[in-house]
């Protein structure tokens, strides 16, 4: 310190404030150099390519005896239906709890490190941290998203041998259209994705244990499920994110069946304005 | 090593420009904060004059910690109000924090991250550092800490000493109008509390306004001006360093094998006194100390040494805080 480099009174008037953009690349730096981000991909990857792998074997035997998923039946020879695969069956748990992770660090978890305080006492700003956490977040499900449909095109394109695609109403789309309705797919997915994660936030604004966030997201989106699986209490069904997630098939009919989808779209807009403006307000009074 | 970017339109030494009345960096008023039925802080009226170093000074659990998280609008008072460098806080937050440098609660970083890459993430959220003065900023502020050797270093491997550096070095990554330094030098080894006196010290030097907290009166009385010290949540006593040391009682130790009649004479003259195996304290209140040893004398007390002694702040703080001494010990 060689300046005596003491702001005159009057530069308080300003408010000075870093570049939205370096916050962002900042937080984007951080939160893809993670190594469990980095390994959560990894998983995440080994759907698409197990899928693929599974189908090569089952047409080596020959019998297409196939259990489980209705999907996999039509895997046989079309490559479209793997990416689309892929994404339902990671849909559940795999990408929420990914999801909730990523979303569990970037507040609670940034609070227990002790990093959250130095990031207001800089300061960000509390809405331009929940801002950039959001962005983060919705990074980070962009890009577990895109590895299940990208690599899902790629093990399907590699594992039929052709890059023609049939939809499930059995006609033949080109590989432009097919790789389209799969990108849709993914677009739909990420979405829904979002909505996991603007919740995930708001509960991350609430605690300092990641952990908590993890466990209760899950919780609520496995008792989703199982509420969405009574008929009984079909009323409650239009308010539960999970409604509609099977719905994602729709994407590859001939032609495509959109009012699941939209609906579907449009609850998740629901979940992330409830959930993001939650976040803001818990953050505006948080302690840190 | 220097760390000014540009001059932000700098006056030299603290408060040159300023008129008669002593400008304050930050100020509390009837601070108050309340975590369930616990009282953390209790009507604490601080004020940190511009330029001063002042140390808050207080015992484990007094309410240091609260009272600075509330001065750096980390959180909110139950009653009461605080000013920092001007601005009322935790409203003004946006425009005083990005004068302020503060380490708070022991250093917090991710462990994955080198020591470079960690201070780089503190550097894009500072308001006041230009995109293309980061770099710069970074490893000046490492190499001031003594971490230069270990930026690229994961943070994962650091000791405890290197992470309460980083810590530090994250609050000087911009030229500061107030530094606040919560437990500065915990987990350092002797050098390392030396070399963060010399960092405190050049602050003062360049007109920053420095507030230190610490348990460890040592280094309060080496490098403070000014002082307060909190004692279960509120302040028990308040000043300039100067101001505190005279305002004690100077004592006068005498060492003698007759305490029984050491006492009974200082009781007779009505001198206050504390005894001890070896010889009592006379408080020298409204005498002097020639004129304690005479009446010893006199009585026949066989004074063996007699020694007048300041009151040192330890004093000062050990009386403040006695209960808490004791249930400590």
């Amino acid at each position: 310190m060689t300046t005596a480099s003491i702001a005159s009174p009057d530069l308080l008037e300003k408010t000075p404030k870093a570049p939205l953009g370096r916050l962002l690349r900042s937080e984007l730096r951080w939160v893809l150099r993670r190594p469990r981000t980095l390994a959560a991909f990894g998983v995440l990857a080994l759907v698409p390519i197990g899928l693929g792998v599974l189908m090569s074997m089952l047409d080596i035997g020959g019998t297409p005896v196939v259990g489980g998923p209705p999907m996999l039946a039509s895997l046989l020879g079309n490559g479209m239906v793997l990416p689309l695969a892929a994404m339902s069956m990671a849909m559940p748990l795999l990408l929420p709890m990914v999801i909730s992770m990523t979303a569990a660090d970037a507040i609670a978890g940034e609070s227990s490190h002790g990093t959250l305080r130095g990031l207001l006492i800089a300061p960000i700003g509390r809405t331009r941290l929940v801002v950039v956490k959001t962005v983060g977040v919705a990074a980070v499900s962009a890009i577990a998203v895109a590895v299940l449909a990208v690599l899902g095109i790629t093990a399907g394109v590699v594992f039929t041998g052709t890059t023609e695609f049939t939809s499930i109403s059995g006609t033949a789309l080109s590989f432009g259209e097919g790789a389209g309705r799969v990108g849709l797919a993914a677009a739909w997915v990420w979405l829904q994705m979002f909505a996991v994660a603007a919740i995930a936030l708001a509960l991350s604004s609430l605690t300092d244990h990641p952990l908590v966030v993890l466990a209760v997201m899950m919780g609520t989106l496995i008792v989703f499920a199982v509420l969405g699986g009574i008929a009984d209490l079909s009323w409650l069904h239009p308010m539960l994110l999970t409604t509609g997630w099977m719905s994602l098939i729709d994407v590859i009919r001939d032609p495509m069946e959109t009012a699941a989808l939209t609906e579907g779209a449009a609850r998740a807009l629901c979940y992330i304005v409830i959930g993001l403006s939650a976040t803001v307000a818990r953050m505006a009074t948080k302690d840190s | 090593m220097s760390l000014s970017t540009e001059p932000l339109a700098a006056t030299g030494a603290a408060g040159a420009a300023k008129s008669a009345a002593p400008a304050l960096a930050a100020r509390t008023t009837g601070l108050r904060k309340v975590y369930g039925n616990t009282v953390a802080v209790d009507s604490v009226d601080l004020e940190v004059p511009q330029g001063a170093v002042l140390g808050l000074l207080g015992p484990n659990g007094s309410g240091k910690t609260t009272t600075i998280r509330m001065l750096l609008g980390l959180t909110r008072p139950s009653a009461g109000s605080v000013e920092l460098l001007g601005v009322p806080m935790p409203d003004g937050a946006d425009r005083a924090l990005p004068h302020v440098g503060a380490l708070v609660e022991g250093p917090g970083f991710h462990p994955f991250l080198s020591g470079r890459e960690n201070l780089r993430r503190c550097a894009a959220a500072e308001p006041l550092l230009p995109t293309e003065g980061i770099s710069r900023a970074v490893d000046g502020a490492l190499e001031r800490v003594g971490l230069g050797h270990a930026a690229t270093r994961k943070y994962r491997g650091y000791s405890l000493g290197m992470k309460q550096r980083l810590g530090l070095a994250a609050a000087l990554l911009v030229p500061r109008r107030l530094v606040v330094l919560d437990e500065p030098t915990n987990g350092l080894d002797p050098a390392g509390t030396r070399e963060i006196r010399g960092v405190m010290a050049e602050l003062h030097e360049a007109g920053t306004t420095v507030v230190v907290s610490s348990h460890l009166l040592a280094e309060v009385e080496a490098t403070c001006t000014h002082v307060a010290v909190l004692h279960q949540g509120t302040a028990v006593a308040q000043g300039s360093l100067a101001q505190l040391l005279d305002g004690g009682t100077p004592t006068l130790t005498v060492s003698t094998e007759d305490v029984q009649l050491a006492v009974d004479t200082l009781r007779d003259n009505r001198i206050p006194y504390k005894s001890d195996v070896d010889g009592v304290r006379a408080e020298l209140v409204s005498v002097t100390s020639q004129q304690v040893i005479e009446k010893l004398v006199l009585a026949g007390v066989g004074v063996r040494e007699a020694r007048r002694e300041r009151t040192g702040l330890e004093e000062l703080f050990a009386r403040l805080t006695e209960s808490d001494v004791r249930e400590g010990s």
